[in-house]
């Protein structure tokens, strides 16, 4: 092997991963960046001018984005803390040796198989007033008060959340399950021989040593949960109850699709992906997630 | 040596990954390349399945008589056609044809991606259709009406109510009579009315009822006034003060109570009754009753649906477009319309037939319509449903008064008026 | 834990979990279609398999299913082969570029999705890409390959290097140590990469409405949704089409389950 060939064999493994991406992301973004600084709305679609940081400074100046950041971020916070230890810890439990495992986890994984437009509206309908299951159940098998899930601010936000953990915590499961093959059956036993308990092995060998595997999963879930608009809209059919139920992307689908201010939704966009960029280079220095654990 | 392979392998992944987009540009190429056929018109829609039906074979039977043009429809969704319609204009691509409801004209022209249409069609060929289905904006037609309507009519269940209510006093007590709890457990089992009571589009009723309405002439937001006020105290007060319809009520729920014969009422349009039916649902259809302190009856939004064509349809093409949406809007094709799935024709021969008069479900829906008002279809009516929407939904929650939501709604459609603009 | 033990806390949350799955069959059954039921009973009265024959038999159910299944195999196939190739990269070279590279992956996936639709349309009418199956793949490998890469690269992370440089020893060269030791290691992470590479465009419907325009081309969710009327959605068709949507989606994950159970992995391996 030659120096040359061994220092171009990285760049010719990422090559073809790296071209896909760059075909279909990077015009998109350029062309995001460029419109976010135009007026470029419905009465200006096909001849937009350039209008600087405009729509940039209107969205800084914003007396409510503070509020919905921090109710985005409690969201996201929120979500994916229960879909990492819901799913890692039904991962431990289907990861035995026990009858009919599969069964178990087939169906596990049927809130992330079925399309979500569906399963989003059947929450929703689950959680109406009068007639939805779960204040049936809430009053009729435990005899609580039926519960105004569209009637105030802080149910409703509620109600969205519970349905997106529902969705979300299959995928962290079948991730933390392939995280748990990687884990060689030989530290248990060393563990054992030394004498570790069934808790400290777990706090020791199985914790630890998901992390590689289970990091990207808990970046790209932030990420996507951030921006997750689908399950909060349909959930709250659009931000019920009186527009409360929004978080930082709903302002961007509104912008965009409601009133064609696509140069506004772009420079928007432009912050909400700064925001994220900022958080992520954080938790990335945190955990070093580009690093290998040996 | 095996790195010389590998290395191949993986030089090869990036051509394949680089050449599919060549490869696939010269495939749709040389599709292009037989032009000596015939025109080619493309047609978006977004109509129910049974209208598509329809109108596929509609458009069989013109290409009988007319050999050397071949129409294409794609159906959207009603949000998508719109949506898809301005991605692909500002793409470069998209239909010659767009059919939609009479208010998704007002952005697409806005944005200048259609043609107006009675520079092709003149401006008599319009006389013949009713004037609540030919309305300019900016000094120009942009649609071909082709059924009108699509307006909210109370519709009730006649194995529960005989004779529909004459005014609102009386629906509130046939309400209130059809409300049933059959286990005694407090729950209702039955309602006596039922509508989406979160949507501003079932408030509009009542706003005329007062004499309001959500729009002037000129197309500036009236949302602070009394009526408005007293529309949304009557709301309210079905549900808080008189029970008459459900706590958390919104379309899917209304819906549901009706379809299973848990509601003697609900307020609903065209698009539901043949669901209802097909429930083993007997229906009748009435207007919405008078008001009974005004005495004025409700008015439901009026529009229509109908062709319009893009700006970037070649001049060439013209002729044939006109051809084609000429046959669409025509008589027998409106006739057809009407006759299997109920939807009132916009040409006004039609309407006076017996076509309408043999059809008690037409002609209830008839009849409410011509109380009903025209829906603008400005752009910034986006804004207006958009400011109305938390408001109402406030007063219904008991959260705000309803001068002070009218005040609201008036205030948040100024400002996102002005943001649209902006 | 006690063995019935731990098979009735599994039967309760397994139970709990799929609670809202029984609904959705539940409307599927509804002779009336409405979406909400208005009691606890999950079987409602006059159940039917009525949507069921309409979805299967009146519509061009095959066809929709022909289409999605191959753009989900297509987007399965290059998201397993450069994912796998660029996590290797990652994982075991040190290289200009390498952090950058890794964020970069990561960095795509902030923008908020809805503004890159525009641009995307635009892009593939421009490569001739609007209204074919392939391109919608490609649109779907990008949302698919920075999962994939990083997980990929996690999981090698986890391998020893000591494995591959014994191989490398004995001149095995590169290639022949990625495939015939690091892949065959990797099984449960190729598992999860290929199936969520699959799902990436299965039930999607926001991309594939502006990819695609033609109706032989229609994937299942454009299929399911060109059921339902403006304003009136059939939900007993729609449920019926979701369930049998989702019933693929099984099948292939019973497919990876064998690689996510362990025994065939690096300690097994190694002896």
């Amino acid at each position: 092997m030659n120096g040359s060939s061994e220092r171009s064999l990285p760049y010719l493994f990422l090559g073809p991963a790296l071209l896909v991406m760059l075909l279909v992301v990077v015009y998109p973004f350029g062309y995001n960046i460029w419109i976010s600084l135009t007026n470029m709305n419905l009465y200006h679609l096909r001849d937009p001018t350039f209008l600087g940081f405009e729509h940039y400074r209107n969205i800084l100046g914003e007396p409510e984005l503070v509020a919905v950041f921090i109710k985005t971020v409690l969201w996201t916070v929120v979500n994916i803390f229960f879909h990492v230890t819901i799913g890692t810890a039904l991962a431990l439990l289907l990861n035995q040796e026990i009858r009919g495992r599969s069964v178990f986890r087939a169906l596990l994984i049927l809130p992330w198989a079925m399309p979500q437009y569906i399963t989003a509206l059947t929450w929703r309908g689950m959680f109406n007033f009068e007639y939805g299951q779960v204040n049936l159940i809430l009053t009729e098998w435990f005899g609580f008060e039926a519960i105004p899930w569209f009637g105030s601010e802080t149910w409703a936000f509620t109600a969205a959340i519970l349905t997106n953990i529902w969705l979300g915590f299959p995928f962290m499961m079948i991730v933390a399950l392939g995280g748990l093959q990687s884990i060689p059956e030989e530290m248990y036993e060393a563990a054992r021989i030394d004498g570790a308990g069934r808790w400290q092995r777990m706090r020791e060998i199985t914790l630890p040593l998901l992390r590689p595997v289970m990091v990207p999963a808990i970046l790209l879930g932030t990420i996507w949960t951030f921006n997750n608009l689908n399950v909060i809209w349909l959930v709250t059919n659009g931000g019920e109850p009186a527009d409360k139920s929004h978080i930082l992307v709903s302002q961007v689908y509104k912008a965009a699709f409601t009133y064609y201010r696509y140069g506004y939704a772009a420079a928007f966009s432009m912050v909400i992906f700064l925001i994220l960029l900022v958080l992520v280079i954080v938790y990335m220095r945190q955990t070093r997630a580009t690093e290998r654990v040996y | 040596m095996q790195n010389r392979y590998f290395r191949g392998f993986l030089s090869g992944l990036i051509v394949v990954v680089g050449c599919m987009g060549a490869v696939l540009q010269a495939g749709c190429a040389g599709e292009k390349a037989a032009d000596a056929g015939p025109i080619e018109i493309v047609l978006w829609e977004m109509m129910d399945p049974q209208e598509r039906e329809l109108l596929l074979q509609n458009i069989t039977a013109f290409e009988a008589e007319h050999p050397d043009v071949k129409i294409t429809a794609a159906h959207f969704g009603v949000e998508d056609v719109r949506n898809q319609f301005l991605t692909a204009a500002l793409g470069g691509g998209g239909p010659d044809i767009i059919y939609g409801p009479s208010d998704q004209v007002g952005p697409l022209s806005a944005a200048g991606t259609l043609r107006p249409v009675e520079e092709l069609f003149g401006a008599a060929f319009f006389e013949r259709f009713h004037e609540l289905t030919r309305i300019e904006l900016n000094g120009h037609l942009w649609s071909v009406p082709e059924q009108f309507g699509n307006h909210l009519v109370l519709v009730y269940n006649r194995a529960l109510i005989n004779t529909p209510p004459a005014d609102t006093d009386e629906m509130i007590r046939m309400a209130k009579a059809s409300m049933v709890d059959a286990d005694g457990d407090g729950k209702i089992d039955r309602y006596g009315l039922v509508f989406e009571s979160k949507e501003p589009f079932w408030l509009a009723p009542w706003i005329g009822a007062f004499g309001g309405w959500v729009m002037n002439d000129e197309n500036e937001p009236t949302l602070d006034t009394p009526a408005m006020a007293s529309a949304l105290e009557f709301c309210r007060e079905l549900k808080a003060t008189h029970g008459v319809i459900p706590q958390d009520c919104d379309y899917e729920l209304a819906d549901t109570l009706f379809r299973e014969g848990r509601a003697a009422m609900i307020v609903n349009g065209p698009w539901s009754w043949k669901g209802y039916r097909d429930a083993g649902i007997e229906i009748g259809i009435s207007s919405i009753p008078r008001m009974t302190s005004t005495n004025a009856w409700p008015t439901p939004m009026v529009s229509y649906r109908g062709y319009s064509i893009s700006a970037s349809c070649d001049d060439d093409k013209l002729e044939v477009v006109r051809a084609v949406v000429e046959f669409l809007t025509g008589a027998d094709v409106q006739r057809q319309y009407a006759e299997k799935i109920g939807a009132l024709p916009s040409l006004l021969e039609l309407q006076g037939s017996d076509l309408i008069a043999r059809d008690p479900v037409l002609a209830g829906s008839m009849e409410q319509v011509l109380r009903g008002q025209r829906m603008p279809i400005v752009p910034e009516m986006r804004a207006v449903w958009d400011a109305m929407r938390p408001a109402l939904q406030n007063v219904m929650n008991g959260e705000s008064a309803p001068a002070a939501a009218a005040k609201e709604m008036q205030k948040m459609a100024t400002k996102k008026i002005a943001e649209m603009r902006s | 834990m006690k063995r019935p033990l731990l098979y009735l806390l599994i039967s309760a949350i397994t139970l709990a979990a799929i609670y809202p799955i029984l609904v959705v069959i539940g409307i599927s059954l509804r002779p009336a279609g409405s979406l909400y039921s208005t009691s606890l009973a999950l079987i409602p009265a006059g159940a039917s398999l009525e949507a069921y024959r309409v979805v299967l038999f009146e519509k061009p159910f095959g066809r929709w299913l022909a289409n999605s299944a191959a753009v989900s195999l297509l987007v399965t196939i290059v998201g397993v082969a450069l994912a796998s190739t660029a996590g290797y990269a990652f994982s075991r070279f040190r290289f200009r570029g390498r952090t950058v590279g890794m964020a970069m992956f990561l960095v795509t996936q902030m923008f908020p999705a809805t503004m890159l639709l525009l641009p995307l349309y635009v892009l593939m009418r421009n490569l001739g890409l609007t209204d074919s199956l392939p391109g919608l793949a490609v649109a779907y490998s990008a949302t698919a390959l920075p999962f994939c890469v990083w997980t990929m690269k996690g999981y090698f992370d986890s391998i020893p290097a000591a494995l591959e440089e014994a191989a490398l020893v004995d001149g095995a060269g590169r290639f022949g140590t990625f495939v015939r030791i690091i892949l065959p290691l990797s099984a449960p992470a190729l598992a999860i990469t290929a199936l969520f590479s699959f799902m990436a465009g299965w039930s999607e419907f926001i991309v594939a409405r502006v990819v695609l325009s033609s109706q032989e081309l229609y994937t299942l969710p454009l299929g399911l949704e060109s059921l339902s009327n403006s304003f009136q959605t059939e939900w007993a068709n729609y449920s019926a089409g979701a369930i049998l949507v989702s019933i693929p989606v099984v099948v292939v994950f019973l497919m990876m389950n064998r690689f996510l159970v362990s025994g065939l992995t690096v300690g097994g391996i190694k002896d």
